[in-house]
């Protein structure tokens, strides 16, 4: 068992017998009340998100999870694909419940699977990644206004606007949580 | 810097004053460091300590809402006065919408009731709005009561819920876990509220929600005959901003909330290290018969300027944000 005001972001819960994911957390006190939490859940199988607000006091099933290192091979439009490196294990992994990871995740590369017993329950991206632009439309001559910016495609298929200087072949750092562009980096 | 952010602060703190000013308000300067505070258990609190080789020690804590000293000068003044105040509050989250250190804009009106404050701080928002300021965070504000709220978003008469076992009834059909013991009437609320009503409210204009419950208890006067207070809270934007009371002025009352409020907050931070600050009861002889009836609002300065500038977050509004020093290394 575990305080809810002691969930955070990534802690495994089972709630009414299913493993949810937190992936967000606010307090709140409500005017002249006492300390809640307001949580934001996601269940690994379905992509199913559950947002309840609990007091920091009271009780929830915390499940014990395990990391481990996946190579990410392809996806085939319902499930990823992925392979254990301990013991070449292959494994899917619904798509619904990670929107948007086909477009950061890159063929080969490993990344950390939580398991609950054999069940995966999240995929860990870095926070930054830094991916090369394989598409770029042209700066419009003449723009020269400050701030403008225009889209771009990256390797893995991910669209990101950026500002006008960034050009097809280049490498930009991105927050692949907001899917925002962050820096140009010259390597 | 937030050069946008630093000139709105400026030009806001400057609209407000000379608002407050040309309505016969008057601004006062109270301590930030106390001896006391009024006992509120929900709200946790900061404490330092006053040494002097010669005159010894003692605690002393940062106010939560300069409150407690602004009644002090109503008493001795019978004035409307006003301030904006540096406000402490402990243990919460450091976050988008929370700062533990904060400004607080609090008005008193002498001789109105929270009714008035509405129309009151309608016109302040009206007149002293940043240009460019965005339209759901200006005047008219919506009104709505919160049973008018339980029964649109929740979908059960709150006049008809007063007992716990009523109320939890309602949780439980809304689909609510409860836990296994007995909670008190305001902790289930609470749960109906946040789950349901709040995230609900709507947010194309301002919105007062108007007559809490009377079991949540605080120095709001109670409505007579209906279990409610004279009580509301300012909503724009989905976010808490301001909190209005008609004043509760009678004395017995206000020793009786003391000592068990204190009580209360004494209890349940008994066990955990959370400061436990001094409250004197005496606080409640201020309120003699001359004492002014009056409407009290506080206001969160730096969410109303986050709102006004359009932004989501109070970083970049508030200066130096807890989170930013905590990450540059002076971690806790």
């Amino acid at each position: 068992m575990i305080k809810a005001g002691q969930i955070e972001k990534g802690t495994a819960l089972l709630i009414k017998g299913q493993p949810f994911v937190c992936v967000d957390r606010e307090f709140v006190n409500p005017g002249k009340g006492s300390a809640f939490v307001r949580l934001k859940l996601k269940s690994p199988s379905t992509g199913q998100v559950l947002r309840e607000t609990m007091k920091s006091q009271d009780n929830a099933e915390d499940i014990t999870v395990e990391d481990k290192d996946c190579q990410y091979l392809y996806n085939d439009g319902e499930n990823f694909h992925f392979m254990l490196t301990e013991n070449f294990e292959q494994i899917e992994i619904p798509m619904k419940s990670f929107e948007d990871y086909q477009f950061i995740m890159k063929d080969g590369e490993t990344y950390r699977v939580t398991f609950w017993e054999h069940l995966p329950l999240d995929i860990q991206v870095p926070a930054k990644v830094l991916f090369t632009v394989a598409e770029a439309e042209e700066a419009i001559k003449g723009d020269t206004v400050t701030g403008a910016t225009k889209m771009v495609t990256t390797e893995t298929g991910l669209t990101v606007r950026v500002p006008i200087f960034i050009k097809q072949g280049e490498k930009i750092l991105v927050n692949t949580e907001t899917k925002e562009y962050l820096e140009r980096v010259n390597k | 810097m937030d050069i946008q952010a630093i000139q709105g602060r400026s030009d806001l703190l400057y609209q407000m004053r000379a608002w407050f000013r040309s309505n016969g308000y008057l601004e006062v300067s109270t301590p930030v460091l106390s001896t006391d505070l009024i006992p509120e258990p929900t709200i946790a609190n900061f404490a330092t300590q006053y040494v002097s080789e010669f005159l010894g020690s003692r605690e002393l804590y940062l106010v939560p809402s300069p409150e407690i000293h602004m009644k002090k000068v109503i008493a001795a003044l019978g004035r409307s006065i006003y301030q904006f105040s540096p406000c402490f509050r402990n243990s919460e989250q450091v976050s988008s919408y929370h700062n533990p250190e904060f400004t607080m804009l609090e008005y008193y009106t002498v001789e109105a009731d929270e009714q008035q404050s509405i129309a009151i701080t309608e016109e302040l928002f009206a007149r002293t709005a940043l240009p460019g300021c965005p339209q759901h965070i200006l005047p008219p504000f919506r009104r709505m009561t919160v049973a008018e709220a339980c029964k649109t978003y929740a979908g059960f008469d709150l006049d008809c819920t007063q007992s716990t076992a009523k109320l939890r009834k309602e949780a439980l059909r809304l689909g609510l876990t409860l836990p296994d013991e007995p909670e008190s009437w305001e902790s289930t609320f609470n749960r109906i509220f946040l789950n349901f009503v709040e995230p609900t409210l709507p947010q194309d204009r301002p919105l007062v929600l108007d007559e809490y419950p009377q079991q949540i208890v605080c120095l709001a006067k109670k409505t007579p005959g209906r279990p409610y207070r004279q009580r509301w809270e300012l909503y724009a934007g989905g976010i808490e901003l301001a909190n209005c009371y008609n004043e509760e002025l009678d004395p017995t009352i206000i020793r009786t909330y003391y000592h068990q409020q204190q009580a209360i907050l004494a209890s349940e931070r008994g066990q955990s290290q959370a400061v436990i600050p001094d409250a004197d009861p005496s606080f409640a002889d201020i309120f003699g018969p001359a004492y002014p009836r009056c409407s009290g609002v506080a206001l969160g300065f730096d969410r109303l300027l986050m709102l006004q500038l359009g932004r989501s977050a109070l970083g970049g509004v508030i200066l130096f944000p807890l989170s930013d020093m905590l990450s540059a290394g002076n971690e806790m």
